[in-house]
């Protein structure tokens, strides 16, 4: 065992017990149960970012690596999506104080670095020749980054709709007082996919633009571009709607919910039938 | 040591004494008690209860009756005969109760925690808490804390007016700057008028088949008036409706419902009918992005929270018990010299 893969088991235990926090805390009135959710979360991104750290020198320590980042493989971009994903979380959280949110993000978080830790190829090894470009650089860090944002904004769009049907049924349970409005809800729902969607755009300008040099056209009919573009497009309603057309309530949420199972597809689902977007580490 | 609770509070009945205590200024009354001879002592004063905390030195008698004296002078009357008092861990446990909201008349309300460390902090002021006051209260304000974090106790409203507020920020967050369009200008619409305004709702619209009613009522809620042919235009405005006519018949339908709906850009509708025979068409409910609440619906919730409240009362005081129990075992111990600790965690917390 490395300092790496300790860091990063210890990590996923502490994710998976704030994970259960935060459903004691959805459950229960019990407030500890957030503060001690934020405060195993916060020691996981501690450990998490030390584990990253090494697989980052692990990777750096090849000389041809040395100006790119580890996210071409399947290990490094679980590890770095479920990093984002905790780390996003940690800040709206403590920004919004809405701990109740964790049993929906958690989840994903501690999921995706479960999947790095059990069954990726933890080593780093150099890059093909073909990806070492700066295109190719920013263009995962840019999609992963916009993911983790995609899985925070569907843990509150569950969250949402368990609050809808909560006030339409006229018995609300104790769930709906401890859950944020409706409104808040929304809006918040709207906002991080508003400020996620610039992102996604720019990482897909970057693939398109490596390949584009790489094979001299921009568009090939790859499963994992075709699944991209449909998130892209998913989102794009959804914003659509939700600010140009004025609709709110359940049905926009339901257009972002088709836009997070496309990102799950993206990620996972074109790794079986993709040819060109196979990382570079594979699974083991 | 030695520790009397004198209590004057809504349970022992309405008493003239408590609210004459209760007029008393709570500084000048502190400054009276200290001349009657009295070191140490903290004054709890709210409109349900009129308490001091007096602790008197080891093995040394509390002399009450000069303390009475001084009492009856400054509320002017005579306030010994309807006196409750408590000792020593009786009048302990008392204080967390009370902290902890358990012994209010609205039980769980949080306006008392402030009220207990106003009352601390005006002895402290005045140099009349030694070290286990100090301790007592700081733990009465912990065990406050602590017993409304853990427990529902003071979650759930116990009114249909308050459920009814309480559902709307369910829906909306805070209701300020929001708009209720209220139908109808008897007692119920006056009611509910002032607990959306007490809310800070922002905008407050009255609509009545009598103008002059509809204008009398918004006028007292600093509202706006609104023609009864209007209502589909106000309810295009409103995020918030309650309607209390003796309409015989639905004044809002569902196609009056769902045309201003189109208008609304999406908003949330929190409609909300008490009024027998119904305001409001029961199809309304099933549009997306309204809701439409009748009376029995808010009762329901009222009676179930009441039920709920019982429960939560029972695990408060088991909370306020044990952190007695806790205190005592500390009083205890500083006789021996070997002081135990108390952890106070959360003391600091906000």
């Amino acid at each position: 065992m490395t300092l790496q893969t300790i860091t990063a088991w210890t990590a996923f235990a502490l994710y998976s017990a704030a994970t259960f926090a935060a459903f004691g805390y959805l459950l229960s009135k019990d407030s500890r149960a957030s503060r001690v959710m934020l405060s195993l979360l916060g020691v996981g991104l501690f450990f998490h970012t030390i584990s990253f750290i090494a697989y980052l020198a692990a990777f750096w320590a090849y000389p041809e690596n040395r100006f790119y980042l580890p996210l071409m493989s399947f290990y490094g971009a679980l590890s770095y999506m479920s990093l984002a994903l905790a780390a996003a979380f940690f800040v709206v959280e403590g920004r919004n104080r809405l701990g109740i949110l964790g049993a929906f993000v958690l989840p994903l978080a501690a999921g995706a670095l479960g999947l790095a830790v059990t069954f990726a190829d933890p080593s780093a090894a150099p890059l093909a020749q073909p990806l070492r470009s700066y295109w190719l650089n920013i263009h995962p860090m840019l999609l992963m980054t916009a993911y983790a944002a995609f899985a925070n904004a569907f843990g509150v769009a569950v969250a949402m709709l368990i609050q809808e049907a909560q006030i339409k049924s006229r018995k609300p349970t104790n769930l709906c007082y401890r859950l944020p409005s409706l409104d808040e809800l929304d809006s918040l729902n709207g906002k991080v996919i508003a400020s996620a969607y610039p992102v996604l755009l720019a990482g897909l300008a970057m693939g398109f633009a490596w390949a584009y040099y790489e094979w001299g056209r921009m568009w090939t009919s790859d499963p994992k571009m075709i699944l991209a573009l449909m998130t892209a497009t998913f989102y794009g309603a959804f914003l659509y709607m939700r600010y140009v057309a004025g609709r709110r309530g359940r049905r926009p949420v339901y257009v972002s919910l088709l836009g997070f199972a496309s990102v799950l597809m993206t990620f996972f689902g074109a790794e079986l039938l993709s040819g060109r977007h196979v990382f570079m580490g594979g699974a083991r | 040591m030695k520790l009397v609770a004198l209590i004057w509070s809504h349970k022992s009945a309405a008493s003239p004494a408590r609210e004459a205590l209760a007029g008393v200024p709570l500084e000048y009354a502190l400054t009276q008690i200290q001349k009657a001879g009295v070191q140490e002592a903290v004054a709890i004063s709210t409109c349900n209860r009129f308490e001091l905390y007096v602790a008197g030195k080891e093995g040394q008698r509390l002399d009450l009756s000069a303390l009475y004296c001084a009492l009856s002078e400054v509320a002017g009357h005579e306030i010994s005969a309807t006196v409750e008092t408590r000792e020593d861990h009786e009048a302990v446990r008392h204080l967390f109760a009370v902290s902890s909201g358990l012994d209010s008349l609205v039980v769980g309300e949080s306006e008392i925690l402030g009220q207990v460390r106003s009352g601390y902090e005006s002895a402290r002021s005045k140099g009349m808490t030694g070290k286990r006051l100090n301790v007592l209260f700081q733990r009465a304000l912990y065990v406050g804390k602590k017993a409304r974090a853990e427990t529902a106790i003071g979650a759930g409203a116990m009114s249909v007016p308050s459920v009814a507020v309480q559902m709307a920020e369910n829906i909306f967050g805070r209701l300020e700057g929001k708009a209720a369009l209220i139908l109808g200008a008897g007692a119920m619409a006056e009611l509910s008028a002032k607990h959306l305004a007490a809310r800070g709702v922002g905008r407050l619209s009255v609509a009545n088949r009598t103008w002059e009613r509809a204008y009398a009522l918004a006028a007292r809620f600093q509202g706006e008036a609104v023609a009864w042919s209007a209502i589909p235009e106000a309810l295009a405005e409103a995020d918030v409706v309650i309607s209390s006519t003796g309409s015989p018949t639905a004044v809002l339908t569902k196609s009056i419902v769902a045309d201003a709906c189109r208008r609304r850009g999406g908003r949330s509708l929190f409609l909300i009918d008490i009024a027998m025979p119904r305001d409001i068409e029961e199809s309304v409910h099933a549009l997306d992005g309204v809701y439409l609440y009748r009376l029995e619906d808010l009762e329901s919730i009222v009676a179930k929270n009441v039920s709920s409240r019982v429960e939560a009362m029972a695990a408060a005081g088991r909370i306020v018990a044990s952190k007695a129990a806790e205190f005592d075992a500390w009083a205890k111990s500083l006789s021996t010299g070997r002081e135990l600790s108390l952890k106070h965690s959360r003391r600091s917390s906000k």
